[in-house]
């Protein structure tokens, strides 16, 4: 134990007086926040700013529609109107649109007893944005025309189409009921786990470049003279571990820090309230330690195969898929967080880290489910480390040729 | 008391036989030389009296018990493939290496400083292993291997890399230890360095101990046909009916006599052709008796 105590020691302030580690401390939220508000802001400006035509029989539709269209803050588009339009209006309209002086035009024909017939003409077939804005503003002067023509005021008809907004809130299982957000439970799930994801991913790689420097320095067979190679295994994986927690605590004490301040207070309003409960706050590092504990001891035991770091990365996608197919089931648990697909995913260990942080968003499984899924990554846990230790065991040994399959057969015979 | 000992040791990969029934012994203040061409099974041996492999049969005994980890804290082992953490601090890494053979952190430094100054490197002592160089890292394997000062003394190769002042002061250093009662087995190329260091050698070949025992008596047991001549002028003598084998060096030259072959007849020749400096009847060199024993079969 003392020696293990020791290794973990060492790797632990190698890491973290390394620059490699501060940059990674500071520069990865950067780069995460510059990539979230790049997206956001340049979603603000999609299909904005559009200039559109709308030709049709029907004077009053037309202008119901380029009322709705003006209406769409974020559109910012403008609108002309020919209506009753003749065939020649549209000829020429068609025309503006070819030499780009139109980015579309929307041609509406309605015949009494029939349902009216539209067609949008873009040079962009792929502008989605702008043709659902159009599509919502065109419905929703259909539906006011109807109404109105129904006999209703347009004042209630504008209030009945414009809809009212839905308060949500989400009922604990302890009682307590809090104002929620589907939308803001979604980003909070997506987040920790893309945190969870990429921090077990980072540092069992660190473990594995780690396992590759000291192989190639020849350090190992010094160090196997003083220490039991599993004490070496068990010292690392404690030891970059705990750069790993450290790390998080440092971006977990500074988000903290950020959404205390009064900036986030005023950014972070309304609907977009994030509420962590405590299970989360408890499970976070707990997943963090058993998903980083099954991928990095994968890791060293592919890494002891390896001569290079190249080498090594060959093998990384293949170490890295059950993190691709966990992402992949997003909207399935997002759809249902209760559903056979969502809590098998949660019970399976190379993917129940990220699965149970996106299942917990939408509502907080039992706690027997917890326990399964704990258990069998423990499990796994176990079951990998002993398959690592062994090709560990012969691999940092091994020097100047790549491993073979049966040679790596015969190492995990010979352990 | 042997402080190491094997007793018919065999340790076989896949089909190649690595050691095959090795035995040797090794005392308190001897020193014992491991000898063999590449790939003869020095460096399997050793690994075996480490732990990192074990044997296949036969038993290995460290300070005259069964061979257990524990002992390993009084054994001192610098491998072959060596290295160390290259972005660590000199000191920091030996101390790192004290407190894992037991040592506590200010003992360890303490000996740390002690062993650097010995070795004329307490300069560096604060520098990053990578700024140094190839011999310089030597030395600080060297100083990591006796810092928690070691019974006995396994080095590998230690001599390979070193320039000849530090591989003197490495010399040197080994004796010292061995005046002071450690065990010391060294694996080397450098039969010379065997010559002039070692009490016992054992000689390895296709991983059986082919020679072993005490210099002397192994020395002794070859007879004297080598003659040292120092001449100015003909050299027609090494070309006489007595002569094996000779290499002439420009007014040097080591003969080998053939078997029964008459030194006095051959300086009576030598002195007809030539003016003689030196005419000197030697024992076989350890080189020679190795190139004799292992025969055409050395690949190194």
């Amino acid at each position: 134990m003392h020696s293990i105590l020791l290794i973990a020691r060492r790797e632990y302030l190698e890491q973290v007086r390394g620059r490699a580690f501060k940059m990674t401390t500071i520069g990865l939220p950067a780069v995460f926040a510059l990539i979230v508000g790049v997206s956001y802001l340049s979603s603000l400006g999609l299909g904005a700013n559009r200039r559109v035509a709308v030709a049709s029989n029907d004077p009053a539709l037309a202008e119901q529609i380029r009322h709705n269209l003006l209406g769409d803050k974020q559109a910012k588009a403008t609108v002309i109107v020919a209506a009753p339009a003749t065939p020649q209006d549209r000829a020429l309209l068609l025309s503006k649109v070819e030499d780009g002086t139109l980015d579309g035009l929307l041609s509406v024909e309605t015949t009494p007893g029939k349902q009216p017939a539209a067609t949008y003409t873009s040079q962009s077939a792929g502008d989605f944005i702008t043709t659902g804005r159009i599509r919502s503003a065109l419905n929703h002067a259909l539906l006011d025309e109807r109404l109105t023509t129904g006999g209703m005021n347009q004042v209630a008809a504008d209030a009945l189409v414009e809809g009212i907004s839905i308060t949500t809130y989400q009922a604990h299982k302890d009682g307590t009921v809090v104002r929620s957000s589907a939308e803001a439970s979604f980003w909070k799930g997506y987040i920790m786990a893309i945190l969870l994801s990429m921090t077990t991913m980072i540092y069992g790689m660190n473990v594995a470049r780690s396992i590759i420097q000291e192989k190639t320095s020849r350090i190992f067979e010094v160090m196997l003279s003083i220490a039991r190679p599993a004490d070496l295994l068990a010292g690392k994986l404690i030891g970059v571990g705990a750069v790993g927690l450290t790390q998080i605590a440092i971006w977990l004490v500074a988000a903290a820090a950020i959404l205390v301040s009064p900036f986030a207070s005023a950014v972070l309003t309304g609907d977009f309230t994030v509420h962590i409960s405590w299970a989360e706050a408890v499970l976070f590092p707990v997943y963090f330690v058993l998903g980083y504990l099954l991928y990095s001891s994968l890791f060293a035991g592919l890494a002891a195969t390896c001569e290079t770091e190249q080498e090594l990365q060959m093998y990384t996608p293949l170490a890295a898929a059950p993190t691709w197919l966990s992402f992949a089931l997003i909207l399935v648990v997002i759809n249902d967080s209760n559903s056979i697909w969502s809590v098998a995913a949660s019970f399976f260990p190379p993917t129940a880290p990220v699965i149970m942080f996106l299942r917990m968003a939408a509502e907080i499984p039992p706690a027997w489910q917890f326990a399964v899924s704990i258990g069998l990554l423990a499990l796994s846990i176990w079951g990998v480390l002993w398959f690592s230790a062994r090709l560990y065991r012969i691999g940092i040994l091994m020097y100047g040729k790549r491993a073979t399959l049966p040679e790596l057969l015969r190492w995990l015979r010979y352990s | 008391m042997p402080v190491v000992e094997l007793a018919e040791v065999t340790k076989a990969y896949e089909s190649k036989v690595a050691v095959d029934h090795l035995a040797f012994s090794v005392e308190a203040g001897q020193m014992f030389g491991l000898l063999g061409p590449n790939g003869a099974g020095k460096t399997s041996s050793i690994r075996m009296m480490m732990g990192i492999t074990l044997p296949d049969s036969g038993s290995i005994r460290l300070f005259d018990r069964p061979f257990e980890r524990g002992s390993l804290k009084r054994v001192g082992y610098l491998p072959e493939e060596r290295g160390l953490y290259k972005k660590m601090k000199v000191l920091d890494q030996l101390v790192f290496f004290g407190q894992l053979h037991g040592l506590h952190a200010e003992d360890a430094h303490q000996r740390a400083t002690s062993w650097a100054r010995r070795l004329q490197i307490d300069d560096s002592l604060h520098k990053k292993t990578e700024e140094l160089s190839k011999g310089m890292q030597q030395k600080i394997q060297f100083i990591g291997t006796l810092l928690h000062d070691p019974a006995l003394i396994i080095m590998d190769e230690p001599f390979s890399g070193l320039d000849p002042v530090n591989a003197k002061l490495l010399e040197q250093t080994l004796l010292a230890l061995k005046d002071q009662g450690k065990a010391i087995i060294f694996s080397t190329h450098r039969m010379d360095q065997v010559e002039k260091l070692c009490d016992s050698i054992c000689l390895i070949h296709q991983g059986r101990a082919v020679l072993s025992g005490r210099m002397r008596e192994i020395k002794s047991r070859y007879e004297r046909n080598h003659v040292l001549v120092e001449f100015e002028g003909s050299d027609s003598f090494l070309r006489s009916s007595e002569v094996a084998e000779a290499k002439n060096f420009s007014g040097h030259a080591e003969i080998r006599l053939k078997p029964h072959g008459d030194a006095q007849k051959l300086l009576h020749e030598a002195s007809a052709a030539a003016t003689i400096y030196r005419f000197e009847l030697v024992e076989p060199s350890l080189e020679e008796i190795f190139i004799q024993t292992v025969g055409g079969k050395v690949d190194a």
